[in-house]
Formats: C-alpha cells, structure tokens, sequence
C-alpha cells in the first residue's frame, strides 16, 4: 500500500489505511472470525466445481464511497491440469 | 414553517454544542428567528456554553410533561433579537423524553421560528434516537481524528436509514499539523465519510476562552472559529449558492484498485 507514497508513510497516511479497513468491516458487521468461515466456506465451494488450493483463495471487503462490496479471488488450475 | 436540524456525532467531545451554539448564534446573526434545544438529558450543557445557565426555569422535560407551555421554557438570549435556548433537565434521564414527543415539540417550534437547532448527544442510544425524531435534515461534527470518524460512519448510517439528509463540519482542523502529515485533512474525511462538506473548523484557542466566559465565539466575532461558523451559517441558509462544494467521490478507492490494491482486507 505504501508504494504510493514515497518513504516512510506518514501517520495521516497510516490513518487513512486503517479507517478504510475498520470502516468496511464496521459498515458490513463482519468480524475477523467471521470473515475467515465465510473464505473457507466459499473456498470449499469453489472446489467442488474445480480443484484449487483451498489456502488460495481470497476475500475482500472494499468500500467505495458508501458502497460496499465483497471480492473473491481464487486462482484457477490450467485447463486440462489437476 | 422552519427547518430542523440536528448537530450530532456518534463521539463525545467533537464539538456538538460548541457547533450548535456557534451556528445557531450566527444564523440569528443573519437575522433569521433561531430556536435552540438541548437534548442531552441528565449532562445537559448548550445552556453553560451559551452562558445562559442562571436563567434556567423550566426546561424540555417540564415541557414534554405539560408541565408548562414551550414559550414559558425558552430562554431569551439578550445579546442578539431572535436566538432562544430550550435547555435540557439535568435531573432527569434520557427516558424521560420519547421521539415522539420531540416530534412534536419541534414541530411546534418550527411553526413559529426559521430554524429549530438539536444538540444531539454523544452515543447512538435513546437520547439519539429522540434528537433525530424531529429533524429534517443533520449535521455531522468529525474531528480528524480516527475514534471520531470511525463513529461518525456509524451515526451517517444511522441517520441514513432513517432518510435524513446529512452534511458535515469537519472540527479542530490544524493546518500546520495537516502539512506536518500528523492530522487527515478535511478532504480525507469527505472522502472517507463521502458526505457534503458545509464547513471545516479550525482548531482555535479562542473558543475555549470564550467558552470560559459563556460567550459564544461568533458573538466575539474575530476569531478564525468564529469566522467559519459565520461562513457555515451562510451556506446553510443559502445566502452563499456560489461556495465550493467538496463531495466524496471514492477517489482513494478508484486509484486503489487501478494500483493493484485497494482499501481491503484480505481473508
């Protein structure tokens, strides 16, 4: 995240990255533990359509204005791989 | 008929009834017909601050119980034509006042005056939800500081499902420390609150001493504090249309994501 700004992040800087993570679990009601069962749940999903590492797969709380979305990321095995 | 807003924060100690009195005390400046109530029952303070503290008779909860008509309750500020506080009881709790008795207790206000100011108190509580029931519209105060923001999110989506529209007064801003990159800068918290800016404080020493003596700032007038409430006071009423509006509009996040990381939290 710092490699927007140059040096070392000032502590306005470091404010703004963690109201934006605090504001998005705030804004979602998600806690920590929480969010951790919804990747593995969703991670568990995912491999029974395709096989993938399960420790791969990541979620993301975002927020955009006051919009709020999630995103999932899993990296998928080449066709015809295993 | 009038317009009702509510001052509130989420936060204890941003600056609620310094904002209320100031911005009620400016638009009455302005010479609009200005009605003050402080709803924060049981800790009240709009009447300390005003300076308006030995002339205490009756107060909201004598009046929610009919104990006497508002008009008996409205302390008439002497300094300027047209400004009022209904002060708050100090005895009693926020129980002893429901929404919907502010509901109309503002309502009976605003038919006779051009703008009924809440002083909402700290906290998302009963005494909360009693200071929004008779508003119209809301003012956020934030400081830039992260407990306030973080809170203050919490009261926009609150008022946010209750369909008032909501502004908001950055407080306690320092330039200097703004440079120094020790304090968020207003247009860090519009981004991050996503809301309209009608107003950003500076923190100013002048408000304390006048605090002290029960006068509020724009009453002085020299003040840097005091010249944005008046600023403040302006754009509320409509008197300045051509000011710069500074809205959110998710800019950090944009970048963020173009970037390849974003305001996130990876699971």
């Amino acid at each position: 995240m710092w490699n927007m700004f140059r040096g070392k992040p000032s502590s306005r800087e470091v404010a703004k990255g963690r109201l934006h993570l605090v504001l998005a679990h705030d804004r979602v009601g998600l806690e920590g533990g929480k969010l951790q069962e919804m990747r593995r749940e969703i991670a568990a999903v995912i491999s029974r359509y395709v096989p993938i590492d399960l420790d791969a797969v990541e979620v993301q709380i975002e927020t955009k204005s006051r919009a709020t979305e999630l995103r999932v990321s899993s990296p998928l095995p080449a066709r015809g791989g295993g | 008929m009038g317009r009702s807003i509510v001052i509130t924060s989420g936060k204890g100690g941003v600056g609620k009834t310094t904002t209320t009195a100031n911005l009620g005390a400016a638009i009455a400046q302005l010479g609009m017909s200005v009605v003050l109530i402080d709803a924060d029952i049981g800790l009240r303070n709009l009447d300390v601050v005003m300076g308006l503290e030995n002339r205490i008779v009756y107060h909201v909860v004598d009046v929610v119980q009919r104990k006497c008509a508002v008009q008996k309750a409205l302390i008439k500020d002497r300094r300027l034509d047209n400004l009022w506080l209904l002060p708050a009881s100090q005895t009693d709790d926020k129980d002893a006042v429901t929404p919907d008795d502010m509901r109309k207790l503002v309502g009976e206000l605003k038919a006779a005056h051009d703008y009924v100011l809440i002083d909402c108190p700290a906290g998302i509580e009963q005494g909360f939800k009693n200071a929004i029931a008779g508003a119209d519209e809301a003012v956020v105060v934030a400081t830039p500081e992260v407990s306030s923001i973080r809170d203050a999110d919490r009261v926009v989506g609150l008022l946010a499902a209750q369909d008032i529209p909501t502004r908001l007064i950055v407080n306690r801003i320092s330039a200097h420390m703004v440079k120094k990159g020790d304090m968020l800068s207003q247009a860090d918290v519009i981004e991050i609150l996503a809301l309209e800016l009608i107003g950003a404080v500076p923190l100013d020493e002048h408000v304390v001493a006048s605090t002290n003596k029960g006068m509020p700032a724009v009453l002085e007038g020299k003040s840097s504090a005091a010249r944005e409430f008046t600023r403040i006071a302006r754009r509320v009423v409509g008197l300045d249309t051509d000011a710069e509006r500074e809205t959110g509009g998710g800019w950090f996040s944009r970048i963020g994501r173009a970037l390849g990381f974003s305001s996130a939290t990876a699971a």
